[in-house]
């Protein structure tokens, strides 16, 4: 025997054969993409790419995207925090409830949300005539597209947050109040230091799913140029119209959003764990000296 | 600062954690709650600190009522079991916080917060460490941080969760002393909480033993140890041998194993004597082990089918060269007998007692 093998290894066309498949999974399904989007978005040329970016519509669309993600994301993060908050500080009835609910935009479909949303603001709608009768707008406007990626990306926060705080107990908020912090200061000082890079990290998840998404706001937004397009309904309306440069092109500033998203999330991740690591070092017991 | 507890009552769900506690905290005391897990020291601590809200019963501070004062404004100092150093702030914003809290009117300047958590880091002897995170500092000295953060605002009773609970001996030992000190330095009430029987008798000028939600004996630790009020106090504060037996007046007839009257004798390990020859009223037994454990050595003997536990001086083992197999006779010096119930017992007098 030239090399002995350990007896839990797998042997050597088993361990090559799994890598193969999930670097060739890798490959096709979100590398070849990847590079598809940015080799048709220039395949005339630069002039060209930036020709279609600099386009009234598209900028629009990039306006309205990132409008909608400002918009969404302090309203998450109030609830994200306050959410997270109450379930795990506090003991109440419903808590369970509550946590279930929190995990149902995942679970229902995103065009499904946006109906549930024309059905309640539309014309034919529940609060249809009302809207209408004081003149206010939701359904195919600016409105109506923030109340559904509201909807849509508002687990990410509380989601991160609900462990992260669990974890942490609150014996740290009773130190703040015992020694005369009010609950604002107690908040400012000691809450929020402690859960920053988990609240960052679910922000940057929500940034990222606001700024993608296309089912439900899709649904409400009415796809009216330059007024309700957002840069993933951009994509669909181009490339519907045979505009393959500006289709892609707009695509690639989605692409390049993703990766942008990747990196913050690796070095948000990186940090929390750095620091997760120093805050909660268990103890070992003291050695005298 | 004196705190009055008044038949103060919690329960959790179908839990009774506290079940009509009435204590007073005379100003300067230092006082321990000892008892098992569970038995609601440390919900009654929490309590007198406004952490916690009692289901009945009232906290007085200074005779005022302050049942219903938020935690913030009972200006008591909390040490947490594990702590709770906020995670993210030095050594030294951690001693500052309580300063730095304050109402804007009633806030020191700059220089004297300085002066004053440089001053107490002094007093904890970790003035060097202001500027580290608590996780690069030892056990004993984030203990010793979150009192310096506590003492911060000058509060007027000191608590303190299980202050030593997470550390090794020696250093327990030294904090112990360390506390001691320094509650006598401060004029101030302490109170903590233990299950350590040791630590509690070492430390506190009162031990207020508690089980089962309830206070089974409040006194020194002298009287709590030598002079124990119930079964369960003679039990939990150091080892015991527990002898079942008749009543016969003030008298009890001893006999291990058989309970019919349903009297009970307690004796201390070392509150028996051994003898090699037959003693008149003694009860013979062999000896089953010998473990000598520092200064004191164990000797088990076996007398009919049970156990006995019996702790000798050394000089005493020297002399009487016991070993395993041998055959003795040992006589209690003295012993404490409870009725059936426990609440019935005699009058807790010493009872000469026959074979």
């Amino acid at each position: 025997m030239s090399r002995s093998r350990r007896a839990t290894e797998e042997p050597g066309w088993v361990r090559y054969g799994l890598l193969a498949t999930g670097l060739g999974f890798l490959f096709f399904f979100l590398g070849l993409p990847l590079v598809a989007v940015f080799v048709e978005a220039l395949a005339q040329g630069l002039p060209a790419y930036l020709e279609a970016l600099r386009e009234p519509e598209a900028r629009s669309a990039m306006g309205l995207t990132i409008g909608i993600a400002l918009a969404v994301l302090p309203c998450n993060i109030v609830f994200g925090v306050a959410a997270a908050w109450a379930i795990a500080k506090f003991d109440f009835k419903g808590k369970s409830l509550l946590i279930t609910l929190i995990d149902l935009p995942f679970a229902v479909s995103p065009v499904v949300a946006g109906l549930i949303f024309i059905l309640l603001f539309g014309a034919q709608g529940t609060f249809g005539p009302w809207l209408a009768a004081h003149d206010i707008k939701i359904i195919f406007a600016v409105p109506g597209m923030i109340i559904a990626t509201l909807f849509i990306t508002f687990p990410f926060i509380a989601r991160e947050l609900i462990p992260l705080m669990q974890s942490q107990g609150k014996e740290e908020e009773e130190a703040a109040i015992s020694l005369g912090a009010s609950g604002w200061q107690m908040f400012w000082r000691v809450t929020l230091p402690n859960i920053k890079w988990g609240l960052l990290y679910g922000v940057i998840l929500a940034n990222a799913r606001a700024m993608g998404e296309f089912g439900a706001v899709s649904v409400v937004s009415g796809h009216i140029r330059g007024e309700t397009n957002t840069l993933p309904l951009h994509v669909e309306i181009l490339y519907n119209e045979y505009n393959q440069i500006g289709a892609f092109a707009a695509a690639s500033v989605l692409a390049l959003l993703a990766l942008v998203t990747l990196v913050a999330k690796t070095v948000v991740e990186w940090r929390m764990k750095k620091e997760t690591a120093m805050l909660n070092t268990v103890l070992a017991p003291e050695k005298t000296g | 600062m004196s705190i009055e507890i008044r038949n103060i009552s919690k329960r959790f769900g179908n839990f009774v954690a506290l079940d009509g506690i009435n204590l007073d905290i005379p100003t300067g005391e230092l006082v321990a709650l000892l008892g098992p897990s569970g038995c609601g020291k440390t919900t009654l601590l929490r309590i007198i600190a406004g952490m916690e809200s009692a289901d009945g019963g009232e906290v007085l501070f200074s005779g005022a009522e302050a049942t219903h004062l938020h935690a913030r404004e009972r200006n008591v100092g909390f040490v947490f079991q594990h702590y709770a150093l906020f995670r993210h702030m030095t050594v030294f914003e951690n001693v500052a916080f309580g300063l730095r809290v304050k109402p804007r009117r009633e806030r020191l300047g700059e220089a004297e917060i300085r002066r004053r958590v440089m001053e107490l880091l002094g007093l904890v002897q970790l003035d060097w460490l202001a500027d580290r995170y608590p996780s690069q500092l030892s056990g004993g000295q984030r203990q010793r941080i979150a009192l310096a953060r506590a003492l911060a605002v000058e509060p007027k009773v000191l608590l303190l969760d299980e202050p030593f609970g997470a550390l090794d001996t020696k250093v327990r030992k030294e904090l112990r002393r360390w506390l001691r000190r320094l509650h006598d330095e401060m004029h101030i009430s302490s109170v903590f909480v233990t299950h350590d029987q040791e630590e509690a008798l070492e430390v506190a000028d009162r031990v207020v033993v508690m089980n089962h939600g309830r206070i089974e004996q409040i006194g020194s630790p002298d009287e709590v140890y030598s002079n124990p009020a119930s079964p369960f106090v003679y039990q939990f504060l150091g080892n015991v041998n527990v002898f079942h037996s008749r009543l016969h007046g003030g008298f009890a007839e001893v006999e291990r194993g058989s309970c019919e009257a349903g009297a009970t004798a307690f004796v201390r390990p070392h509150d028996i004597d051994i003898v090699r020859q037959e003693l008149e009223g003694g009860m013979p037994a062999t000896v089953q082990h010998v473990h000598p454990i520092g200064p004191v050595v164990r000797v088990e003997l076996q007398h009919d089918s049970e156990i006995i536990e019996v702790e000798l001086s050394r000089e005493r083992q020297e002399m009487l060269r016991l070993e395993a197999g041998q055959a003795v006779w040992f006589r209690p010096r003295q012993m404490k007998v409870f009725g059936q119930e426990a609440s019935l017992a005699p009058p807790p007098a010493r009872q000469p007692f026959l074979f």
